[in-house]
């Protein structure tokens, strides 16, 4: 056996040394063809090729910007290329090409993208992964390239690291609670407003079909999401799920479950799924988000639906969403800040942001943006006590552990004490690292 | 071949009917599939839920047609281009090291046969960055190339070590009456062994068209231009972070199984003659 | 002095046979290997994703990824139990329907051939019927439950710790029976039929011949069918991820979704690494033992 073993070595390690000259000269090549493109490393270097490329500026704004994006629904995508078209027709020296890549694979194209030098120049991601991939070193510092001063202080945070700007806001989007008026109607009830009214009145809509209240809580990004309002509104933060406050939270998850008026099918939906189950019937009411609403207006145009702020604790709260631009340091970066000036300008902005349901994140557009519209006039409020999630590199981290904690207490495999005390005691690591 | 040889009459029905009983209970999930991509999306939610669309709802199909930048058609082309060529190489490289393995002894064959089986012991995620390296560096990236080369890795050792069962249950008389004819070693193989071996090389081209036609993962990850991208990218079209749409879903696995399904009913006469009827009757 | 020469070429014949889609497979997987062995062994995250030099620290991954938390047990452990439970069922069936088909009845030939269709479907999409059906209060396997009058309130299926495995477990063997029931028929058809006849002349019973004659001679597929199957089952992805993302609270975590969460949502690289080569070294050592005991008897 240690013969055929010792073979076995031999032959993957001479497979193995083929494999590794053939990469390693092509990586010699292309580090001398890209040169300058070897920016990365550090944040300080990228910091440093910044200031170079800056001080060169003045001209090379020419060539192919190529966007990678998530969105699948057909309306955004056909909102970007027209974007992008437009662009493309306004001027003639940049042409911009979007690249689809699912949700699902968006976060691993990017990390295998970074290992292997294959990134696009500009990335459209969700926000609560912008700051690890900025301490990556794979964005640009746009520091002074660009002004978001009109921009809500939210979605800024959300792009900047150590004092410094490694992205644009696009748009934004928050959570309110979805109602279904018809059903709140018939059960006799008004629209909760406090922890005990939201108990009471899910109970009362809960029947043998209907689930009185959900939201997504996916162990995920997207359950933390939908989740972390409850430890706000306490007056907690993300960091401090073993106080008072998060216990509290994590105790009316467990109540509303108990009592049958929250489903524990919740756990495996997505927001989307959510609304599906919203706009069958099966749902009385729900959190969701601002970009459902286009979508909800077009497929249930009967349903008389309406939504209101998240029940609160001590403060009103709600999670904050959206996606940010990210030039990608060592790409086209000057080609690609110039369209991203177009990009957010006001009319552009409009564009996209009313086709796909967002909020502008620049404050002065966003006011003026759904006027005379309740329903989105409510999300607009619901902006100023929006918490953004992070911004901290090992956010992905922090977030596995809170959705780990209310899955336990959702599935019942934990009392709110302990799930708090142990992702208290996973956080506490993270953060000391 | 059977062990009862032709069956009585009675024999005959009653295991016709145990059969479909059978057909009925393993292909209930297709058959939901189905009712599902006619359904409209409000009634796939209903409780209790309906075995056949109270109303015919045909609109999940013709969304197919009009998938924005993906296209239907031309994906299907890049699968069938992908999952031929991954069989091909596949069975080119397999059929011979399957004899070699069977038929001969030489030093370090144990080595061998672990070393197909270490191959396949990296769960795929694992795979993609190293991979992508490569592909990269070979200038393969973003071509159909990378997938039909990453996907073949699935197809040969599976391939391999089915196949030597086969060759190795052939009789030694049946080579040797064709060495005697004036074969050498190669043609021998070709000419006589092959055919024999006839229904696992079927089998073994199956599934490694089937894998390579099954694969998200890898075209995904290596190719980056919708246009080139494989049929089962379009899954995405239809799930995501805006919520699982059943019915678009369910109509495109329908769409994406009716091609292959019909391909193989049409061929069914030799796939499964080709797959039951060895030679090796004596 | 002949008779050595000849073994000698007789040997190189078959080797020349075997190379190219060894190369092949080294060629493919063998740096990816490599790659993960090295990863394992360093630090590289999030912030080192991109920076020249890659700190080497030994088996300090491995080592805290058994120490800080129960996840990697939890997972070693779920793995063990899927890939056992799965290979269990699909084989009995897959065997006993493979049997069934081999008799000659009017349906037997199409009816396989019809079974075959589930592996047509992206398993992606396998994942997801059955998380549908699945489903507490809209899904139709509670329904027929309780038609049935098995079960009186909807079971949570893949929302209950204790019901997601056995579900995704069922997933999975519907998938497996079609694999094992066709590889097995196949290996049906190198069985001399002359075999079955002498037997039943010599007065064998059905069981006397399956034992004597069926199950000896159809021990290398059998053996080749339930190394792969664990291979292929061990490593299982897709399918988990789709249905329960290894939730709920981990109850469906296997190794490969373990790796693939901690590399590509926490970005901890090395230690997604050092979870894959876990799972590497699981298979390479049951590989060891299949060749050892097994492959061994069968040349002999």
């Amino acid at each position: 056996m240690k013969k055929v073993l010792a073979m076995l070595v031999a032959i993957t390690m001479i497979a193995a040394i083929m494999v590794g000259c053939g990469s390693s000269k092509d990586n010699q090549t292309a580090k001398t063809l890209q040169g300058t493109n070897e920016t990365s490393g550090t944040s300080e270097k990228a910091d440093d090729s910044a200031s170079k490329e800056g001080n060169e500026d003045a001209g090379d704004t020419s060539g192919t910007v190529t966007v990678w994006y998530y969105w699948e629904a057909e309306k955004h995508q056909e909102a970007l290329n027209k974007l992008i078209h437009k662009f493309n027709d306004s001027q003639s020296d940049i042409t911009v090409e979007a690249k689809y890549v699912p949700f699902a694979d968006f976060k691993k194209l990017l990390s295998i993208g970074a290992s292997a030098d294959a990134l696009p120049d500009l990335v459209i991601l969700d926000n609560p992964d912008h700051a690890a991939y900025a301490s990556m070193g794979i964005f640009a510092d746009i520091t002074g390239r660009f002004d978001v001063s009109t921009y809500y202080e939210g979605p800024v945070n959300s792009c900047t690291l150590d004092g410094r700007l490694y992205g644009v806001p696009f748009g934004s989007n928050n959570l309110l609670l979805y109602y279904n008026e018809d059903m709140l109607k018939a059960a006799n009830q008004e629209v909760p407003t406090t922890w005990d009214e939201l108990i009471e009145v899910a109970k009362a809509l809960t029947t043998d079909t209907v689930s009185g209240f959900a939201h997504s809580s996916l162990q995920n990004e997207e359950g933390t999401f939908n989740f972390l309002p409850w430890v706000w509104s306490t007056g907690a933060s993300s960091y401090e799920i073993n106080s008072e406050g998060g216990i509290k939270a994590l105790t009316l998850i467990q109540k509303l479950v108990e009592s049958g008026a929250m489903t524990k099918e919740a756990i495996n939906w997505t927001q989307g799924d959510t609304m599906n189950q919203f706009i069958s019937g099966n749902l009385a009411m729900m959190i969701n988000g601002t970009w459902q609403v286009p979508t909800m207006r077009a497929e249930v145009p009967d349903l008389n639906w309406n939504v209101a702020p998240i029940p609160m604790d001590a403060i009103p709260t709600s999670g904050l969403g959206g996606e940010n631009y990210a030039v990608i340091a060592g790409g086209n970066e000057d080609a690609t800040i110039a369209f991203l000036k177009f990009a957010t300008s006001k009319e552009q902005c409009l564009y996209m942001m009313n086709t796909m349901g967002f909020i502008s994140s620049d404050s002065t557009i966003a006011v003026e943006q759904f006027k005379g519209d309740p329903v989105y006039e409510a999300f607009v409020e619901g902006m100023k006590y929006a918490y953004a999630r992070g911004p901290l590199p090992e956010w992905p981290d922090v977030s596995d552990t809170i959705s780990l904690a209310f899955n336990e207490v959702i599935t019942g495999a934990s009392t709110p004490e302990d799930a708090a005390a142990k992702a208290q005691a996973t956080i506490d690591n993270i953060l000391g690292q | 071949m059977g062990i009862d040889g032709n069956l009585s009459k009675r024999k005959n029905i009653l295991y016709c009917i145990v059969s479909i009983v059978i057909l009925c209970f393993l292909l209930f999930p297709l058959y939901w599939i189905l009712v599902t991509s006619l359904k409209t999306e409000k009634e796939i939610f209903q409780i209790p839920p309906t075995f056949w669309p109270k109303e015919l709802n045909l609109k999940s199909y013709l969304v197919q047609l009009e998938g924005g930048d993906f296209n239907m058609f031309h994906s299907f082309g890049n699968s069938l281009i992908i999952s031929l060529g991954s069989m091909i190489i596949a069975i080119v490289l397999a059929v011979p090291a399957s004899y070699g393995i069977a038929k001969y002894n030489f030093k370090g064959k144990k080595a061998i046969v672990l070393g197909f089986l270490v191959t396949q012991m990296l769960p795929v995620s694992v795979l993609l960055t190293p991979l992508f390296i490569m592909f990269k560096n070979m200038h393969l990236y973003n071509t159909l190339w990378s997938t039909i080369l990453a996907d073949t890795t699935i197809g040969i050792p599976f391939s391999v070590l089915i196949l030597k069962n086969y060759f190795a249950a052939i009789p030694k008389e049946l080579e040797e009456a064709a060495y005697i004819d004036g074969c050498n070693k190669f043609t021998a193989f070709v000419r006589v062994l092959i055919p024999i071996a006839k229904p696992g090389v079927m089998v073994c081209g199956i599934f490694s068209f089937l894998y390579a036609w099954g694969d998200l993962a890898y075209g995904m990850t290596f190719i980056i231009d919708q246009e080139k991208r494989p049929i089962t990218a379009g899954i995405f079209n239809f799930m995501g972070q805006y919520g699982t749409k059943w019915s678009y879903l369910t109509a495109f696995a329908v769409a994406t199984i009716i091609p292959v399904a019909l391909i193989f009913i049409f061929m069914q006469k030799y796939i499964i003659s080709g797959m039951t009827s060895g030679a090796v009757k004596g | 002095m002949s008779k050595i020469k000849k073994l000698f070429k007789y040997d190189n014949v078959g080797i020349w046979f075997v190379l190219p889609a060894f190369i092949y497979m080294i060629l493919f997987v063998g740096y990816p290997i490599i790659y993960n062995f090295i990863l394992s062994f360093q630090d590289v995250t999030v912030k080192t994703l991109r920076s020249d030099v890659k700190k080497f620290v030994g088996f300090r991954n491995y080592i805290e990824l058994f120490q800080q938390n129960k996840v990697l047990a939890t997972s070693i452990w779920n793995t063990l139990v899927f890939t056992v439970m799965c290979l269990v069922f699909q084989f009995v069936i897959g065997f006993a329907l493979a049997l069934f088909f081999n008799k000659k009845f009017k349906f037997s030939k199409p009816v396989r051939g019809l079974l075959m269709i589930p592996w047509m479907i992206p398993i992606t999409i396998t994942g997801l019927i059955f998380k549908f059906m699945f489903g507490t209060d809209v899904g139709i396997i509670n329904y027929f439950l309780r038609s049935m009058n098995l079960i009186s309130e909807n079971i949570d299926w893949l929302t209950n710790t204790a019901t997601a495995m056995p579900a995704v477990i069922f997933a999975n063997v519907w998938i497996g029976i079609p694999f094992n029931m066709i590889l097995i028929s196949t290996g049906l058809t190198t069985i001399p039929t002359e075999l079955y006849e002498s037997a039943s002349i010599d007065g064998a019973n059905k069981f006397q011949t399956f034992r004597k004659i069926t199950l000896p001679l159809l021990k290398p597929t059998i053996e080749s069918v339930l190394i792969l199957g664990f291979i292929y089952t061990f490593k299982v992805y897709d399918l988990i991820y789709v249905m329960t993302t290894g939730g709920p609270v981990n109850s469906t975590q296997v190794l490969s979704t373990y790796s693939y969460k901690l590399s590509f949502d926490m970005f901890k690289y090395s230690k997604g690494a050092a979870v894959a080569n876990i799972l590497f070294i699981i298979l390479f050592f049951v590989s060891l033992i299949y060749l050892k005991y097994v492959y061994v008897e069968e040349e002999a």
